[in-house]
């Protein structure tokens, strides 16, 4: 029995359908993310479980109990705001103990718990202040702690951490798994900042439109998006423009311009490419999947690739120059106008370009995701078996 | 091309002359000869207003003064100077210019039916205020939660204005009158007649829907800034509607109460119009009574002298309700 269970949640305001058919569970103690670009309904479907929102068609569930129809006042879920919406004409202790005062707990149990909550946030001897004297991150703790006081089943998150700058915000990142691991609680979490959502997660969901993308691990959605949006969205993605030639059990050959790849299908991709013959698709890879060598060295490269079984069938390969180059740390990223394919991003942590080197560019067929391009649909799937 | 180049001189002397008698200083004239040389008739205007701020930018105390000088002179003029001529007036005997006496005072302080009836004009004035508190904050409160045309509503609020005082007051008197539109739908319904006309009850009425619009305005700014994410927040937290009301909505919008409260209190407090025209002779207010010393009885002193204790009891008492309202409602009453 999972703690929170939303099955068919629609939202429609006037024509436009925010909230689509979603559908999916959160297990006891876990950090689920929502991700989605801004107007994906990702902080409609929050306010419907928070009940602001009454939804169109649909059930949540929370303990297995239907909660829509329910006010938020009695539902045993609590919610970090966006803004935080602290109350300003109360100190931080009375704000932490606003939600006891309501649910009647004595005083003194009021403050101890209070006292304790804000040990927890590590603000141990602000509770007389007013919340306008505290620093952005500071706040951000208050609106935790207030949340968390009442032991709610369910923690909901609106993009609070959003207002921060990165340092602060990835601090307030790994606070947030702390607590979340102390209390043992369950987070719900609304972002559009992939990297807070990989960074903090256990499982994403992902909307786009109102409807859900995919649903998984941070390193499924990763490592084996369901769409090109999802491979997008969470982490860079390159994308070659192909056509679909055959199609099996075990491999899509591919034709992306002169050459015909064959993309195997494991368990770590392509397995359930949804492609036929003919298919117009995307073949994805990521910029860290993507080698790059100089030019010069052309040779060794192929020579390493030899092993590489889909180099029987062409592997994906090009020349082209180097057009920008910006250093990150660690590896540095550049941007390659590549002969056959355009322009294409690389994140190169070993070797050194500079801007107009000519280079080649390789991929393995393993690293590739296969996506049916939008709109694309072929109307004669015979050729797929 | 003469006249403009003429006026950039001229602005350059004005913005001299506007300062003071002090020599002029380097950079204005320097800008007033760069001027001379544009000639252009816009930037003539451009130099002449850049000149003064210059000149302004230069002596912060003359540039206070020039900003806070005009309001403080009109406060002077029209509230100051009537204010201390009602107070020396309230010190002399029978007229304007008799002698000095405290008489008109300890008449006042010591008779029984002038401070009946100001006690009668609180009672008016405290029951006037919470009745337009209460419909004015619930009328602000449904146009900001409840409606999407607030414009239009805000409009239709303050719309009473753009009659006379008077008019409303005969129309009421028509519609409260014994034989009046209020007792002939009563009696066609088959309801008794009331002929509320000449009452207490008519009275309330009437500095009811004067007052009105003049709360929900403030109400209506105090509510509009309101974060609506505070009352999400409170729910979320398990307040009720009343519990949400009670701990966030009053609270926030204490300062907004507070000036409505003050801006019908007052001139309740002294008006004469409304109670004449609807409470008749037996329900005297204080406004009366120093209208009429001032009209009638031509002792000018006598209703200076009520004026005055009637200013200090209304500010006294608007001094204790703010306290009372920011104890009330502010951080110090909330933990308990």
């Amino acid at each position: 029995m999972s703690l929170l269970r939303v099955r068919g949640l629609t939202k429609e305001f006037g024509d436009l359908v925010a909230v689509d058919d979603v559908g999916f569970d959160i297990e006891d103690g876990e950090f689920v993310s929502i991700l989605g670009p801004s107007g994906s309904g990702k902080s409609t479907v929050l306010r419907m479980v928070a009940g602001f929102e009454e939804p169109t068609d649909g059930e949540i569930a929370l303990d297995d109990v239907e909660i829509v129809g329910s006010p938020p006042f009695e539902r045993d879920v609590n919610m970090v705001f966006q803004d935080l919406a602290l109350f300003p004409h109360l100190t931080v202790a009375e704000n932490i103990g606003y939600g006891l005062k309501q649910s009647g707990v004595p005083a003194d149990e009021r403050r101890e718990r209070t006292e304790r909550m804000l040990e927890m946030v590590r603000l141990e001897g602000y509770g007389d202040r007013s919340p306008a004297e505290l620093s952005g991150g500071e706040q951000q703790r208050v609106a935790l702690a207030r949340a968390l006081v009442n032991e709610p089943a369910l923690v909901l998150f609106d993009e609070p951490l959003s207002s921060l700058d990165r340092k602060l915000r990835q601090h307030m990142q790994s606070e947030l798994q702390r607590i979340q691991i102390e209390t043992d609680t369950t987070f719900l979490y609304v972002t559009h900042d992939q990297e807070v959502a990989l960074a903090v997660s256990d499982r994403l969901v992902v909307l786009d439109d109102g409807e859900i993308q995919q649903v998984g691990t941070v390193e499924e959605l990763y490592e084996a998006p369901a769409s090109r949006f999802v491979a997008d969205f969470i982490g860079d993605v390159n994308a070659v423009e192909g056509r679909v030639t055959a199609v099996d059990d075990a491999e899509i050959v591919v034709d992306t311009g002169d050459d015909e790849v064959a993309v195997p299908r494991t368990a770590a991709g392509n397995a359930a490419a949804d492609v036929a013959v003919d298919d117009a698709v995307d073949v994805c890879v990521r910029p860290f999947q993507v080698r790059v060598e100089s030019a010069g060295s052309a040779g060794a490269s192929d020579s390493d690739d030899a092993s590489n079984p889909a180099d029987a069938d062409g592997a994906f390969a090009t020349t082209g120059v180097v057009r920008s180059r910006s250093y990150q740390g660690s590896d540095s990223l550049y941007g390659i106008e590549t002969d056959r394919w355009g322009r294409l991003s690389a994140e190169v942590r070993s070797a050194s370009f500079d801007v107009d080197d000519r280079v080649t560019v390789a991929w393995d067929a393993a690293d590739v995701h296969v996506y049916r391009r939008d709109g694309s649909e072929s109307p004669d799937t015979d050729g797929g078996t | 091309m003469p006249e403009p180049s003429r006026s950039d001189d001229g602005g350059a002397a004005e913005s001299v002359d506007e300062g003071t008698a002090e020599s002029v200083d380097g950079r204005t004239t320097e800008s007033g000869g760069e001027l001379a040389t544009d000639g252009g008739s816009v930037s003539g205007v451009d130099g002449r207003v850049s000149g003064l701020t210059t000149y302004l930018r230069e002596r912060p105390r003359l540039r206070t003064l020039a900003i806070a000088g005009p309001p403080y002179g009109l406060l002077v003029v029209f509230f100051a100077i009537p204010l201390l001529a009602m107070l020396v007036v309230s010190f002399q005997a029978d007229q304007i210019g008799g002698a000095w006496t405290l008489r008109n005072y300890t008449d006042f302080l010591t008779s029984d039916t002038y401070l009946t009836v100001v006690w009668r004009t609180f009672l008016i004035s405290v029951q006037v205020t919470a009745i337009v508190a209460a419909v004015g904050y619930a009328l602000a409160y449904s146009i900001v939660r409840f409606s999407r045309r607030t414009t239009l509503l805000l409009l239709l609020v303050i719309l009473p204005f753009w009659t006379s005082y008077i008019i409303r007051m005969y129309a009421w008197i028509n519609i409260l009158q014994s034989d009046g539109v209020l007792d002939s739908v009563l009696n066609l319904v088959g309801l008794p007649a009331l002929s509320l006309l000449y009452t207490d009850t008519a009275v309330l009425i009437g500095f009811t829907y004067v007052w009105l619009p003049l709360a929900v305005l403030p109400f209506y700014a105090s509510l509009t800034n309101l974060d609506g994410d505070l009352i999400e927040a409170s729910k979320d937290l398990g307040a009720g509607p009343i519990r949400t009301f009670l701990s966030v909505t009053l609270p926030m919008t204490v300062n907004g109460v507070v000036t409505g409260v003050v801006l019908v209190f007052i001139p309740t407090f002294g008006s004469f119009i409304t109670p004449r025209l609807l409470g008749g002779t037996n329900n005297v207010m204080i406004g009366m009574v120093i209208e009429n010393q001032f009209k009638s009885a031509f002792n000018w002193p006598f209703g200076a002298a009520i004026g005055m204790v009637i200013s200090v009891v209304v500010v006294a008492l608007l001094l204790l309700a703010t306290r009372l309202g920011g104890g009330l409602f502010g951080t110090g009453g909330e933990e308990s």
